[in-house]
């Protein structure tokens, strides 16, 4: 369903992302981990259509990206990272503006906002404008904006950072049951626990390159994800030269 | 407790010397309050309390400059304004609150205008047998006023409950210190003139009937009345302090006042455009342009841009009339090319637009919307009047063919110039004024390149006016190659800007992303 190879970015002279190969199913939930600066964001924005490869290719359900990125974009929804919303409309407007820019008449747009309101546990802050939102408020505004359109790829950056628990089990709730319709989710998160509860396949990135990809059970063999992860990012590093933390003052 | 809310007043009064923006209008209120002062001061020794109809004077200005005085810190906004509620947060006993805060509102300009009223009602009645009650009246009328303020600031604090509320509330009060200021004026005119003095002494003695006016008129009457007027006044500041305790209590205790939520059906401007793309692009930008400061600072400078030339030509001493002719053409082209730099004002939320799948044509169209819906109606308004000014025979096709296409030309090359030549602009949320982190020589480029290709394009109708000065015929001929030209450029300027935004959609992310 989302096919990518030979992806790279660099920025200056930092590689960003070096080479990169994924493939997810049709219908899987897949996750995408590593340590912070690894190069997630760079690898989604480029998957997503929002940032240019020095190299590469994306393709999206048969669609090329960057090649044809018409078709591509309208069968993607998009979660990015640190990035602004239009916070001067509200909720509301907001999730009608994401419906109408990808062609949804205004009958749907308002039904499904309603619908994804009431799934994500957006009643009674509709209207009041995004930037008054919390940052998990405005997560959850973002994803709902992701959905409206009914994109058959999901491509999320850090969906629960700072969301509270509830909401994030209705969300996962939410995105199990688009997967199981036959949806394809991409997902990167700190969160191994969620992850290893979400996903079915996950791929681990450092430093720009993939370390490892495959289905749950395969890259975490008998470890817990977070176990192997943590050897894939290089070990834990012992922590020495800290003794003033140990000594307290008083 | 009370000296920590009046060193708190005391920081707040000297932030409003700090350099900056905010200094020119400190110097502005200085000035202001420092005339009505000297004006208070200067007119209590020039009275003479044995004329009745300086009496009335005494009675009725001081009534206006006392209402003028209590209104003034909702003048400056409420922004600065010692609110009970903001110090809810905090263990404050209610009664030290109470008392902190109306010594604190004494501090200040109202304080200290109110002190000055009191003190020149006292020396404009010093020698005469009346002078005590002049004293004790002062003094009571100096409390009333601060602890007045206090009771409208929280008050107008209530109302403010949106931000057009509280825009609302400062504009009322400034109107209301205007008013008091001119009828003071007046009356002091009329007295001088002695002119109306009869209805000056009606007016006085109504007003020293009221709870207004009777603390000023106190020392106006012997025995009696006078005894009453200053028993009431003492009974008013009682009540008053007492209620302001209870006041300051009970706000401490009830929740804030919020926004009434809208129903739940209304999108706003997005109901009425149709849903397509460029409708709610159109939609959104009108909500930027009429709610972000960054925006709205154009649509202020809009009617004055026009005064201040005019004003400056006639300081220049330039013939006058004809100058009527060059406002407008000028605002056309400001309006036009504001825009030069629109995608840059979205930040990084120009994601929305990128990850989407709609022709970037229509992202050109939106943005053009608000700067057509407020500049042609004005045009083809304000052009008839300006034209007539001028005193210039058949100007008017001229004027607005010469502004439309300005306006027309400025958006289409403004579409093709923030898709190819964005540059870092200040963020959402800033002020007008502010600047991005970085400014980049780009941004120099980027505007006057925009700027020299509109009036390039625009050349030729510069030219065909230009005869038309010799020629009134070539008048109707400029009218119509600017509307042409316009028009032209529009529609040239949004297909060549719609696909180059597609093209570098990313790019400008990007951009947008490192600032």
């Amino acid at each position: 369903m989302l096919t990518v190879t030979g992806l790279r970015k660099s920025f200056g002279q930092s590689l960003a992302v070096n080479d990169v190969d994924l493939q997810v199913r049709k219908g899987s939930v897949f996750g995408f981990v590593g340590p912070n600066g690894a190069g997630k964001t760079t690898t989604l924005s480029m998957v997503t259509g929002l940032l240019r490869p020095d190299a590469g290719t994306v393709s999206v359900a048969g669609a090329d990206v960057w090649r044809d990125p018409t078709t591509a974009k309208r069968s993607i929804g998009v979660l990015p990272d640190r990035m602004r919303l239009f916070d001067r409309l509200t909720g509301a407007q907001m999730l009608y503006y994401c419906a109408v820019l990808h062609g949804i008449d205004r009958e749907t747009a308002r039904s499904r906002t309603d619908d994804l309101a009431t799934a994500l546990g957006l009643d009674g802050s509709l209207d009041r404008p995004v930037r008054d939102y919390s940052i998990g408020m405005v997560k959850k505004v973002s994803l709902a904006a992701a959905l409206i359109h009914s994109p058959t790829v999901l491509v999320l950056d850090e969906p629960f950072e700072s969301v509270d628990p509830v909401s994030t089990a209705q969300a996962v709730e939410l995105l199990k049951r688009f997967a199981a319709a036959g949806g394809t989710v991409v997902l990167s998160s700190h969160n191994m626990n969620l992850v290893e509860r979400v996903c079915d396949s996950v791929a681990v990135i450092v430093g720009g390159r993939i370390l490892a990809a495959g289905t749950l059970d395969e890259v975490r063999g008998a470890q817990s994800l977070e176990d192997r992860f943590v050897e894939l990012a290089g070990g834990r590093v012992a922590v020495e030269g800290l003794e003033w933390l140990t000594t307290f003052s008083d | 407790m009370v000296d920590h809310i009046l060193r708190l007043k005391l920081a707040l009064l000297a932030s409003a010397f700090r350099p900056g923006g905010a200094l020119a209008r400190t110097a502005g209120v200085l000035l202001l309050a420092g005339s009505v002062g000297a004006a208070m001061i200067w007119l209590s020794s020039e009275v003479d309390v044995t004329l009745a109809a300086h009496r009335a004077a005494i009675v009725i200005i001081a009534t206006a400059v006392s209402i003028g005085i209590a209104v003034a810190p909702l003048s400056a906004g409420l922004g600065s304004a010692l609110e009970p509620r903001r110090f809810s947060a905090f263990p404050i006993p209610p009664r030290e609150l109470a008392l902190g805060l109306g010594a604190a509102a004494a501090i200040g300009l109202p304080g200290l205008l109110a002190a000055l009223l009191g003190i020149s009602l006292e020396r404009a009645w010093a020698g005469e047998p009346t002078a005590a009650a002049a004293v004790v009246g002062g003094v009571l009328g100096a409390i009333t006023v601060v602890i007045v303020s206090q009771y409208l600031v929280v008050v107008g604090d209530q109302l403010s409950v949106s931000t057009a509320a509280r825009r609302t509330v400062t504009a009322v009060a400034r109107t209301v210190i205007a008013v008091a200021l001119a009828s003071a004026v007046a009356t002091v005119l009329l007295v001088v003139a002695d002119d109306g003095t009869e209805q000056l002494i009606d007016t006085a003695a109504v007003l020293a009937n009221t709870p207004m006016g009777m603390l000023w008129a106190a020392p106006g009457d012997d025995g009696a009345p006078m005894v009453a007027r200053l028993l009431a006044g003492l009974l008013m500041v009682v009540v008053l302090a007492l209620g302001w305790g209870a006041i300051v209590a009970r706000l401490l205790e009830s929740p804030q006042r919020t926004r009434a939520d809208a129903p739940r059906s209304s999108l706003g401007w997005f109901d009425l455009v149709p849903a397509t793309p460029s409708g709610v692009i159109a939609a959104r930008s009108l909500l930027y342009w009429t709610s972000d400061p960054r925006y709205r600072f154009v649509l202020l400078g809009l009617p004055l841009a026009p005064v201040v030339m005019m004003l400056a030509f006639a300081v220049a001493g330039a013939p006058l009339p004809p100058l009527w002719l060059l406002p407008l053409p000028v605002l056309a082209l400001f309006l036009g090319w504001f825009s030069h730099n629109d995608v840059a004002y979205d930040h990084s939320a120009v994601w929305l637009h990128v990850a989407a799948p709609f022709r970037g044509a229509s992202d050109r169209w939106g943005r053009a919307v608000p700067p057509l819906l407020i500049g042609v109606p004005v045009i083809l308004a304000v052009a008839p009047l300006f034209a007539l000014w001028s005193g210039v025979d058949e100007v008017l096709p001229a004027l607005i063919g010469t502004s439309l296409g300005l306006l027309l030309t400025g958006l289409g090359v403004s579409s093709v110039s923030s898709a190819i030549g964005a540059y870092p602009a200040a963020r959402p949320g800033a002020g007008p004024f502010d600047q991005p982190p970085s400014l980049e020589a780009r941004a120099g480029w980027s505007q006057a390149l925009s700027l020299l290709a509109i009036l390039m394009f625009m050349g030729p109708t510069f030219v065909l006016v230009w005869w038309g000065f010799d020629d009134e015929q070539w008048f109707a001929v400029a009218g119509i190659a600017g509307s042409a030209t316009g028009v032209g450029m529009l529609l040239l300027g949004i297909l060549a800007g719609g696909r180059a935004f597609r093209r570098r959609a990313p790019e400008l992310l990007d951009l947008m992303l490192r600032t």
